[in-house]
């Protein structure tokens, strides 16, 4: 867009005039362009020279969108054994507020609508506040420091997925993004439900807001209900029976959300007398009759302190972080973290990360998801991105457009529903080592070369250990090297 | 997995089976597409706009007809190789371009297309490199959520990269690599590799239409050449999705629609001309948001409306007339005079998507 070069011109002359000639007269162009929020930050590129994958690369790959030329050797320095600077990253990870991400929040601050208040988000044009959405996503997934919140957003999203296609999601999805999945995501696992089960959108998206019962004979909406119980906390074989749901339905019956031609739209508010309040019985537990809306925290407090839930979740977490099929340890073990905190999300991650599995099982082998791809090579290329909109078409043509997944279920987080993606993958190496995106996406090959110390560090830095002989004389025989190895089997998983 | 010129990349294995649907975007006149003959309430609606009685193309014995510049379409149905369905529609009463396009491709009121989720949720599906294809300039709604879809203008899209040599390179070393590679991509990738080889074939001598169809240069007969061509590279599609824009016709509307028709017409017997037998697993859907107005207006145009027209052409099926074509008395007419929907266009897909392997997705599919 022509408006964001003179937007950074004048930001540039605004700060050369109010932070004084001095800073810049010292510093290189780069330096700049990095201070207004425009690059990565940059260290010293230490490609890893290990012929396996080591401790390092392989804690950097799973809890982060991907390394930097730079994070290698910067994590490296956390510590005096591969251990002790694992154990400092993720540390550090997991305690996001102690990280200064100027640069991601100010590269951020262009998507201005999505602060915007509940009511006002319906001002927008529908597709442009998914669009602010989905830029947003990418900047921070690409620039922020805080890698582990970044990816734990991701699988919240996933986790309590809602298309924003479908009617007022439109508008109300970008609230849900700010106040439910940002807010909570390494919080407590129970206040993040209360979130979702009070959110606009999901309101919307599971139809909870049409679920009342004003006369005898009026049948609770069940959607939301089901969809709680089967995919948001005991999971599908947790143990819960149609009964189950019902009843569920009928606690939560009368929430609902303003509509469109009133005002406050949007506000989320309980209609007494849509509400069912007769006595209940909700996986053996009864609630007496009279509860109002306090049956909704009666409901929530009896799905998310259920062992099924602890087990469910510990899965779905293992599944991201571990392998497609963690064992059954591992699962056990996370589930007690998790059951042990209360539901805090911090804690059932160090459970996560203290696996045995975690930390000596199978490097490399779960399959980046095409936003996955995308983002890390973007990091690992410190690709300049003028305009995050350009990437899209490629995340759309793999099925995995951000806030674009059809059913409640999310994008799932496996292999084998991704193998049909190769094309596009390679369409997008390509595009991206030869700089035929965009204009406003741009790699310098040369220079990242020159920093890695030539076309074996390249390659060390993208897959995080040395190059096979065999992937060196593709790369060598291809004649692009950048393209090659970001098209190459090695940089699809992480 | 084999690597031979003769394997099946297709997710649908052997059936090879492709639906390709055409969206007449703008609201298609039913009543002209298929004029209801013999209907007094239609021609004392429509003074200057009906299509009489004698120059309609007759569907059997049904009570409505074709219109006459569809003589090419005619031909198909009298071969026994189309359905066409009147007064057929969906639930909406907005009436509006946006909201009506938007709830028939997305199959009711629920997030993502219907033939997104008809290839994600399918029995079996195993989506390929090429599975689906939107051939145009954007991802249309119905395609949204399918996992994995390619938005395509001209076949020139699927090579690798915009250069020549160097590309080649970069594919054989794909190929030495990923032919290495013990896990399930290598598999995957042998396919994709062969995919893109068999299109590339395409364009060389021998891939042009065959037995003697000749399309028109524009972008829809273009669409549906490039989608036979791909039909018989067999790489693997499941799903073709094409548009025949400007069928919003309040004024003047016989000028604006006549060529649309013939366009539309045209496209569709080249289409089958081109793929000969191998139409019986190839189904067209043509299908439009809503109808229009029984009465027409002053400026010789007609309005937003309901009940529409649909088409399906192929996939082995008998065709008929489906549903019925109401008698347009004043009394049965909806809102502000229009054709009321006999026909929920779902109940049209479904038996089409059964026939394309849906089985037991259905309830995904069209949730409501």
């Amino acid at each position: 867009m022509k408006n964001e070069r003179s937007d950074l011109f004048s930001r540039r002359l605004f700060l050369r005039g109010a932070a004084g000639v001095a800073l810049f007269s010292t510093t290189s162009c780069d330096r700049v362009e990095d201070f207004l929020g425009m690059g990565l930050k940059i260290g010293p590129c230490v490609p890893p020279t290990g012929e396996g994958v080591d401790l390092i690369s392989h804690v950097i790959n799973r809890v982060s969108f991907g390394p930097t030329p730079s994070d290698y050797a910067r994590v490296k320095g956390l510590g005096d054994s591969e251990e002790a600077a694992v154990a400092a990253y993720l540390e550090e990870q997991l305690n996001p507020e102690k990280i200064a991400d100027y640069r991601a929040q100010r590269a951020a601050r262009r998507f201005e609508a999505l602060s915007a208040p509940l009511g006002e988000m319906y001002e927008y044009k529908e597709e442009f506040l998914l669009e602010q959405l989905t830029g947003a996503t990418l900047v921070r997934a690409t620039r922020s420091e805080r890698q582990l919140f970044e990816v734990m957003t991701h699988f919240w999203t996933d986790h309590f997925n809602i298309d924003s296609s479908k009617e007022d999601c439109k508008w109300l999805k970008a609230a849900d993004d700010r106040e439910v999945i940002r807010q909570h995501a390494l919080g407590n696992f129970s206040e993040l439900v209360r979130a979702s089960a009070l959110s606009p959108a999901m309101l919307w998206y599971l139809d909870g807001r049409e679920n009342r019962k004003r006369k005898s004979e009026e049948k609770p909406n069940e959607n939301y209900a089901r969809e709680l119980l089967e995919l948001h906390t005991l999971g599908v074989k947790g143990g819960y029976t149609q009964e189950d749901v019902m009843e569920v339905a009928r606690c939560l019956s009368g929430w609902t959300v303003r509509g469109k031609k009133k005002f406050f739209k949007g506000k989320v508010e309980f209609d007494a007398g849509s509400h069912d309040d007769g006595a209940k019985r909700v996986l053996g537990h009864e609630i007496a009759a009279g509860g109002g809306e306090k049956d909704l925290e009666a409901v929530l407090d009896i799905v998310c302190n259920h062992p099924s839930t602890a087990r469910y979740l510990a899965e779905k977490l293992c599944v991201r972080f571990i392998a497609d099929e963690p064992s059954a340890d591992s699962i056990d073990e996370v589930a007690q973290a998790f059951t042990a905190s209360g539901g805090d999300i911090r804690k059932t991650l160090r459970g996560v990360f203290a696996t045995r599995e975690f930390l000596k099982g199978t490097r490399g082998g779960k399959l980046k998801r095409p936003f996955e791809l995308i983002v890390s090579a973007l990091r690992v290329t410190r690709a300049e991105v003028k305009s995050e909109m350009d990437l899209l078409d490629y995340l759309v043509r793999m099925g995995h457009a951000p806030f674009q997944y059809p059913t409640p279920d999310g994008y799932p987080d496996i292999a084998s529903p991704w193998t049909g993606t190769l094309l596009w993958r390679w369409h997008f190496a390509v595009a991206l080592a030869r700089n035929d995106i965009s204009k406003k996406i741009v790699v310098d090959e040369a220079k990242l070369t020159e920093e890695a110390g030539g076309i074996e560090g390249l390659a060390a830095s993208l897959l995080g250990r040395v190059a096979t002989a065999g992937e060196l004389q593709s790369v060598e025989r291809a004649g692009e090297p950048l393209a090659m190895i970001l098209a190459s089997p090695g940089f699809q998983w992480r | 997995m084999t690597t031979t010129g003769t394997g099946l990349l297709s997710g649908n294995g052997d059936e090879q089976r492709t639906l390709i649907v055409v969206f007449l975007r703008g609201g298609a006149d039913g009543l002209s597409l298929v004029p209801p003959v013999g209907d007094d309430g239609y021609y004392s609606a429509r003074p200057t706009l009906a299509v009489s009685e004698r120059s309609a193309l007759k569907l059997g014995g049904a009570n409505c007809g074709l219109n006459p510049a569809m003589s090419e379409l005619h031909q198909v149905f009298l071969e026994g190789d189309l359905t066409v369905v009147p007064a057929v529609g969906s639930n909406d009463e907005t009436r509006s371009h946006f909201y009506a396009q938007d709830l028939m491709e997305h199959g009711g009121m629920v997030a993502g297309g219907w033939l997104g989720r008809f290839l994600r949720y399918r029995d079996g599906a195993v989506p390929t490199a090429l599975s689906a294809i939107a051939l145009g300039k954007a991802m249309p709604e119905v395609l949204r959520g399918a996992p994995a879809a390619t938005v395509m203008e001209s076949m020139a899209t699927f090579s690798l990269g915009k250069g020549g040599g160097a590309t080649s390179k970069l594919q054989a070393e794909l190929a030495s690599l990923y032919g290495n590679d013990p896990t399930i991509l290598g598999p995957a990738a042998r396919d994709t590799l062969q995919a893109l080889d068999r299109v590339a074939e395409i364009g060389k001598s021998g891939s042009g239409p065959k037995n003697g169809a000749t399309y028109g240069e524009d972008s829809f007969s273009n669409g549906l050449r490039q989608a036979a061509q791909l039909i018989r590279a067999r790489v693997g599609l499941e799903a073709v999705s094409l548009d025949l824009n400007g069928w919003d016709s309040h004024l003047a509307q016989d000028t604006l629609i006549t060529p649309m028709m013939t366009r539309l017409s045209e496209g569709l017997a080249n289409f089958r001309k081109d793929l000969g037998g191998m139409m019986a697993k190839v189904t067209v859907v043509v299908m439009t948001e809503f109808g229009r107005r029984v009465a027409e207006n002053s400026s010789f145009g007609t309005d937003h409306g309901r009940g529409g027209v649909m088409f399906l052409m192929g996939g082995g099926e008998r065709g008929n007339v489906l549903g019925k074509m109401p008698e347009l008395e004043t009394g049965i007419l909806v809102g502000p005079g229009d054709v009321p929907v006999v026909t929920d266009y779902r109940e049209v897909l479904k038996p089409v998507l059964m026939k394309h392997g849906a089985g037991g997705a259905m309830g995904k599919i069209f949730p409501d």
